[in-house]
Protein backbone atom coordinates (compact mmCIF):
# COMPACT_ATOMS: atom_id res chain seq x y z
CA UNK A 1 0.00 0.00 0.00
CA UNK A 2 1.47 3.37 -1.00
CA UNK A 3 1.61 6.41 0.94
CA UNK A 4 -0.77 8.25 -1.48
CA UNK A 5 -2.97 5.35 -0.91
CA UNK A 6 -3.12 5.18 2.63
CA UNK A 7 -3.72 8.69 3.02
CA UNK A 8 -6.92 8.07 0.67
CA UNK A 9 -8.38 5.56 1.64
CA UNK A 10 -7.80 7.39 5.75
CA UNK A 11 -9.28 10.53 4.52
CA UNK A 12 -12.22 8.46 3.27
CA UNK A 13 -12.58 7.02 6.39
CA UNK A 14 -12.47 9.85 8.32
CA UNK A 15 -15.66 11.42 5.84
CA UNK A 16 -17.14 7.93 6.49
CA UNK A 17 -16.90 8.28 9.99
CA UNK A 18 -17.24 11.84 11.14
CA UNK A 19 -19.48 12.23 13.64
CA UNK A 20 -23.41 12.10 12.90
CA UNK A 21 -26.04 14.76 14.66
CA UNK A 22 -28.17 13.13 16.76
CA UNK A 23 -31.82 13.38 16.73
CA UNK A 24 -33.36 16.87 17.56
CA UNK A 25 -35.08 15.88 20.91
CA UNK A 26 -32.42 13.77 21.92
CA UNK A 27 -31.22 15.89 25.16
CA UNK A 28 -34.64 16.05 25.86
CA UNK A 29 -35.69 12.21 26.27
CA UNK A 30 -32.18 12.15 28.36
CA UNK A 31 -33.87 14.40 30.59
CA UNK A 32 -37.68 13.42 30.63
CA UNK A 33 -35.59 9.41 31.66
CA UNK A 34 -33.76 10.76 34.26
CA UNK A 35 -36.63 12.57 35.59
CA UNK A 36 -38.62 9.01 35.40
CA UNK A 37 -35.90 7.12 37.06
CA UNK A 38 -35.92 10.05 39.81
CA UNK A 39 -39.94 9.97 39.96
CA UNK A 40 -40.10 6.35 40.48
CA UNK A 41 -37.10 6.39 42.83
CA UNK A 42 -38.56 8.71 45.24
CA UNK A 43 -42.07 7.77 45.36
CA UNK A 44 -43.40 6.92 48.28
CA UNK A 45 -44.15 3.08 48.62
CA UNK A 46 -46.86 1.83 50.53
CA UNK A 47 -45.73 -0.08 53.34
CA UNK A 48 -47.94 -3.50 53.83
CA UNK A 49 -50.09 -2.53 56.77
CA UNK A 50 -51.25 0.74 55.01
CA UNK A 51 -53.76 -1.84 53.70
CA UNK A 52 -55.68 -1.23 56.93
CA UNK A 53 -56.85 2.33 56.58
CA UNK A 54 -59.07 0.67 54.49
CA UNK A 55 -62.68 0.72 56.62
CA UNK A 56 -63.31 -2.93 54.94
CA UNK A 57 -60.35 -4.11 55.55
CA UNK A 58 -60.02 -3.49 58.90
CA UNK A 59 -63.54 -4.25 60.32
CA UNK A 60 -62.26 -7.98 58.32
CA UNK A 61 -59.30 -7.82 60.37
CA UNK A 62 -60.97 -7.67 63.52
CA UNK A 63 -64.04 -9.68 62.69
CA UNK A 64 -61.37 -12.77 61.86
CA UNK A 65 -59.06 -12.05 65.07
CA UNK A 66 -62.41 -11.94 67.20
CA UNK A 67 -63.85 -15.36 66.00
CA UNK A 68 -60.22 -16.98 65.85
CA UNK A 69 -60.31 -16.06 69.56
CA UNK A 70 -63.66 -17.52 70.24
CA UNK A 71 -63.30 -21.17 68.64
CA UNK A 72 -59.98 -21.02 70.32
CA UNK A 73 -61.31 -20.27 73.58
CA UNK A 74 -63.78 -22.78 73.17
CA UNK A 75 -61.89 -25.87 71.53
CA UNK A 76 -59.71 -25.15 74.66
CA UNK A 77 -62.30 -25.44 77.49
CA UNK A 78 -63.26 -28.91 75.26
CA UNK A 79 -60.23 -29.84 75.28
CA UNK A 80 -59.92 -29.56 79.27
CA UNK A 81 -63.35 -30.69 80.03
CA UNK A 82 -62.44 -34.04 78.27
CA UNK A 83 -59.30 -34.37 79.99
CA UNK A 84 -60.90 -33.96 83.41
CA UNK A 85 -63.38 -36.94 82.57
CA UNK A 86 -60.86 -38.92 81.79
CA UNK A 87 -59.12 -38.59 85.05
CA UNK A 88 -62.21 -39.36 87.07
CA UNK A 89 -63.14 -42.13 85.16
CA UNK A 90 -59.22 -43.49 85.87
CA UNK A 91 -59.71 -42.98 89.26
CA UNK A 92 -62.83 -44.81 89.07
CA UNK A 93 -61.70 -47.68 87.70
CA UNK A 94 -58.25 -47.80 90.16
CA UNK A 95 -60.87 -47.78 93.00
CA UNK A 96 -63.19 -50.86 91.32
CA UNK A 97 -59.75 -52.70 90.73
CA UNK A 98 -58.62 -52.19 94.36
CA UNK A 99 -62.22 -53.31 95.91
CA UNK A 100 -62.10 -56.33 93.67
CA UNK A 101 -58.77 -57.17 94.70
CA UNK A 102 -59.39 -57.35 98.55
CA UNK A 103 -62.85 -59.58 98.07
CA UNK A 104 -60.53 -62.00 96.29
CA UNK A 105 -57.84 -61.70 99.34
CA UNK A 106 -61.24 -62.67 101.26
CA UNK A 107 -62.37 -65.42 99.41
CA UNK A 108 -59.21 -67.26 99.25
CA UNK A 109 -59.05 -66.70 103.21
CA UNK A 110 -62.46 -68.07 103.79
CA UNK A 111 -61.93 -71.21 101.25
CA UNK A 112 -58.40 -71.98 103.38
CA UNK A 113 -59.75 -71.69 106.69
CA UNK A 114 -63.01 -74.39 105.11
CA UNK A 115 -60.14 -76.51 103.80
CA UNK A 116 -58.47 -76.50 107.03
CA UNK A 117 -61.05 -77.34 109.23
CA UNK A 118 -62.47 -80.65 107.12
CA UNK A 119 -58.85 -81.96 106.96
CA UNK A 120 -58.88 -81.58 111.03
CA UNK A 121 -62.19 -83.10 110.68
CA UNK A 122 -61.20 -86.26 108.69
CA UNK A 123 -58.19 -86.62 111.03
CA UNK A 124 -59.76 -87.16 114.26
CA UNK A 125 -62.08 -90.05 112.30
CA UNK A 126 -59.31 -92.36 111.36
CA UNK A 127 -57.78 -91.81 114.94
CA UNK B 1 -19.28 26.47 34.72
CA UNK B 2 -21.92 24.08 33.66
CA UNK B 3 -19.46 21.10 34.72
CA UNK B 4 -18.42 22.67 37.91
CA UNK B 5 -22.44 22.78 39.05
CA UNK B 6 -22.69 18.82 37.78
CA UNK B 7 -19.28 18.00 39.07
CA UNK B 8 -19.71 19.55 42.78
CA UNK B 9 -23.19 18.49 43.43
CA UNK B 10 -24.99 15.00 43.35
CA UNK B 11 -27.31 14.35 41.19
CA UNK B 12 -30.80 15.30 41.42
CA UNK B 13 -30.31 18.47 43.42
CA UNK B 14 -32.67 21.45 42.07
CA UNK B 15 -33.02 23.26 38.42
CA UNK B 16 -28.77 24.36 37.98
CA UNK B 17 -27.71 20.79 38.16
CA UNK B 18 -30.65 19.81 35.58
CA UNK B 19 -29.70 22.63 33.21
CA UNK B 20 -25.98 21.81 33.51
CA UNK B 21 -26.61 18.15 32.70
CA UNK B 22 -28.60 19.14 29.99
CA UNK B 23 -26.14 21.41 28.43
CA UNK B 24 -23.46 18.40 29.13
CA UNK B 25 -25.99 16.09 27.22
CA UNK B 26 -25.85 18.37 24.18
CA UNK B 27 -22.21 18.92 23.85
CA UNK B 28 -21.43 14.97 24.06
CA UNK B 29 -24.88 13.66 22.14
CA UNK B 30 -23.10 13.91 18.90
CA UNK B 31 -19.87 11.92 19.65
CA UNK B 32 -21.66 9.01 22.03
CA UNK B 33 -24.48 8.59 19.05
CA UNK B 34 -22.27 8.28 16.39
CA UNK B 35 -20.13 5.68 17.73
CA UNK B 36 -23.15 4.04 18.31
CA UNK B 37 -24.59 4.17 15.26
CA UNK B 38 -21.54 3.13 13.56
CA UNK B 39 -20.85 0.64 15.48
CA UNK B 40 -24.74 -1.06 15.10
CA UNK B 41 -25.41 0.49 11.80
CA UNK B 42 -28.85 1.01 13.33
CA UNK B 43 -30.43 4.64 14.36
CA UNK B 44 -33.09 3.67 16.54
CA UNK B 45 -30.52 1.07 18.81
CA UNK B 46 -27.98 3.50 18.27
CA UNK B 47 -30.51 6.41 20.28
CA UNK B 48 -31.73 3.92 22.49
CA UNK B 49 -28.02 2.86 23.70
CA UNK B 50 -27.10 6.35 23.61
CA UNK B 51 -30.15 7.35 25.78
CA UNK B 52 -28.73 4.76 27.98
CA UNK B 53 -25.21 5.80 28.08
CA UNK B 54 -26.55 9.01 29.54
CA UNK B 55 -28.69 7.69 32.32
CA UNK B 56 -25.79 6.08 33.45
CA UNK B 57 -23.40 8.90 33.11
CA UNK B 58 -25.89 10.97 35.15
CA UNK B 59 -25.80 7.89 38.01
CA UNK B 60 -22.43 8.10 37.92
CA UNK B 61 -21.35 11.97 37.76
CA UNK B 62 -20.02 12.30 41.69
CA UNK B 63 -16.92 10.32 40.71
CA UNK B 64 -16.01 11.94 37.40
CA UNK B 65 -13.71 14.53 38.13
CA UNK B 66 -13.61 16.84 35.11
CA UNK B 67 -14.55 17.41 31.61
CA UNK B 68 -11.74 15.35 30.50
CA UNK B 69 -12.87 12.69 32.94
CA UNK B 70 -16.20 12.75 31.52
CA UNK B 71 -15.47 12.65 27.42
CA UNK B 72 -13.25 9.55 28.60
CA UNK B 73 -15.46 8.06 30.30
CA UNK B 74 -18.39 9.00 28.14
CA UNK B 75 -16.33 7.06 25.01
CA UNK B 76 -15.56 4.12 27.05
CA UNK B 77 -19.02 2.99 28.02
CA UNK B 78 -20.35 3.69 24.91
CA UNK B 79 -17.68 1.13 23.41
CA UNK B 80 -18.80 -1.41 25.92
CA UNK B 81 -22.27 -1.14 25.94
CA UNK B 82 -21.90 -1.39 21.66
CA UNK B 83 -20.35 -4.42 22.53
CA UNK B 84 -23.08 -6.15 25.24
CA UNK B 85 -26.10 -4.61 23.35
CA UNK B 86 -24.90 -6.36 20.14
CA UNK B 87 -24.42 -9.75 21.78
CA UNK B 88 -27.13 -9.49 24.21
CA UNK B 89 -29.28 -8.39 20.82
CA UNK B 90 -27.77 -11.10 18.72
CA UNK B 91 -28.49 -8.84 15.74
CA UNK B 92 -28.21 -10.95 12.41
CA UNK B 93 -24.77 -10.78 11.04
CA UNK B 94 -24.56 -8.69 7.70
CA UNK B 95 -23.61 -9.12 4.56
CA UNK B 96 -21.62 -6.14 3.09
CA UNK B 97 -24.81 -5.28 1.17
CA UNK B 98 -27.20 -5.46 3.21
CA UNK B 99 -25.95 -3.29 5.75
CA UNK B 100 -28.36 -0.66 6.33
CA UNK B 101 -27.40 2.85 5.55
CA UNK B 102 -26.76 4.38 8.79
CA UNK B 103 -29.39 7.12 8.73
CA UNK B 104 -29.53 10.07 6.29
CA UNK B 105 -25.81 10.81 6.67
CA UNK B 106 -23.84 13.26 5.28
CA UNK B 107 -20.66 13.68 3.91
CA UNK B 108 -18.20 14.94 1.60
CA UNK B 109 -16.30 13.22 -1.26
CA UNK B 110 -17.26 10.56 -2.82
CA UNK B 111 -21.01 9.24 -1.73
CA UNK B 112 -20.58 5.84 -3.05
CA UNK B 113 -17.28 4.82 -1.73
CA UNK B 114 -18.68 6.42 1.55
CA UNK B 115 -21.41 4.27 1.65
CA UNK B 116 -19.23 1.07 0.68
CA UNK B 117 -17.04 2.23 3.59
CA UNK B 118 -19.36 2.51 6.30
CA UNK B 119 -20.80 -0.78 4.99
CA UNK B 120 -18.13 -1.96 5.39
CA UNK B 121 -16.76 -1.27 8.78
CA UNK B 122 -19.88 -2.43 9.94
CA UNK B 123 -19.03 -5.79 8.29
CA UNK B 124 -15.92 -5.77 10.49
CA UNK B 125 -15.43 -8.11 13.34
CA UNK B 126 -16.92 -6.22 17.22
CA UNK B 127 -12.83 -5.18 18.07
CA UNK B 128 -11.71 -4.22 14.87
CA UNK B 129 -14.84 -2.18 14.18
CA UNK B 130 -14.59 -0.64 17.60
CA UNK B 131 -11.05 0.73 16.89
CA UNK B 132 -11.66 1.52 13.57
CA UNK B 133 -14.32 4.09 14.88
CA UNK B 134 -12.24 5.54 17.94
CA UNK B 135 -9.87 5.62 15.47
CA UNK B 136 -11.32 7.56 12.47
CA UNK B 137 -14.94 9.50 14.08
CA UNK B 138 -12.99 10.72 17.70
CA UNK B 139 -9.70 10.68 16.31
CA UNK B 140 -7.71 8.43 18.50
CA UNK B 141 -4.00 7.54 18.58
CA UNK B 142 -3.80 4.06 19.25
CA UNK B 143 -2.53 4.69 23.28
CA UNK B 144 -6.23 6.80 23.77
CA UNK B 145 -7.97 3.94 21.93
CA UNK B 146 -6.08 1.12 24.03
CA UNK B 147 -6.58 2.97 27.13
CA UNK B 148 -10.47 3.54 26.67
CA UNK B 149 -10.68 0.05 25.47
CA UNK B 150 -8.19 -1.82 27.97
CA UNK B 151 -6.05 -3.72 25.57
CA UNK B 152 -2.78 -3.60 24.91
CA UNK B 153 -1.90 -1.10 23.21
CA UNK B 154 0.42 -3.70 20.07
CA UNK B 155 -2.84 -5.02 19.70
CA UNK B 156 -4.68 -1.56 18.93
CA UNK B 157 -2.30 -1.08 16.01
CA UNK B 158 -2.60 -4.37 14.55
CA UNK B 159 -6.27 -4.57 14.26
CA UNK B 160 -5.93 -1.13 12.48
CA UNK B 161 -3.15 -2.27 10.48
CA UNK B 162 -4.99 -5.53 9.34
CA UNK B 163 -8.46 -3.51 8.89
CA UNK B 164 -6.65 -0.98 7.08
CA UNK B 165 -5.60 -3.59 4.68
CA UNK B 166 -9.11 -5.81 4.79
CA UNK B 167 -10.91 -2.57 3.79
CA UNK B 168 -8.25 -1.62 1.21
CA UNK B 169 -8.84 -4.91 -0.23
CA UNK B 170 -12.30 -4.70 -0.22
CA UNK B 171 -12.79 -1.44 -1.56
CA UNK B 172 -10.22 -2.48 -4.42
CA UNK B 173 -12.40 -5.62 -5.32
CA UNK B 174 -15.60 -3.66 -4.73
CA UNK B 175 -15.07 -0.13 -7.34
CA UNK B 176 -11.39 -0.72 -8.59
CA UNK B 177 -8.37 0.62 -8.25
CA UNK B 178 -9.36 4.01 -9.97
CA UNK B 179 -10.65 5.64 -6.88
CA UNK B 180 -7.80 4.73 -4.15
Amino acid sequence: MTDKNLNQIEDQLKRALSRQEAPRDFADQVLARVAEQHASRTAPRNPWWRIFTQPLVRWAAITATAASLVIGGIHYRNVRIERAKGEAAKQQLMLALRIAGSKLQLARARVNEINATQTNQSRREEE
Amino acid sequence: MAERVLLDHPPDTGTAFADAFARLVRRHQSMVFSIALHFLADRSAAEELAQDVFLQLHANLPNLKSEEHVTFWLRKVTAHRCIDFKRRRTLPQVSLEEVAEPGALTSNGDPFLTRKLRQMIASLPEKPRLIMILRYQEDLGPEEIAETLSMPVGTVKSHLQRSLALLREKVSRTIGEVTL
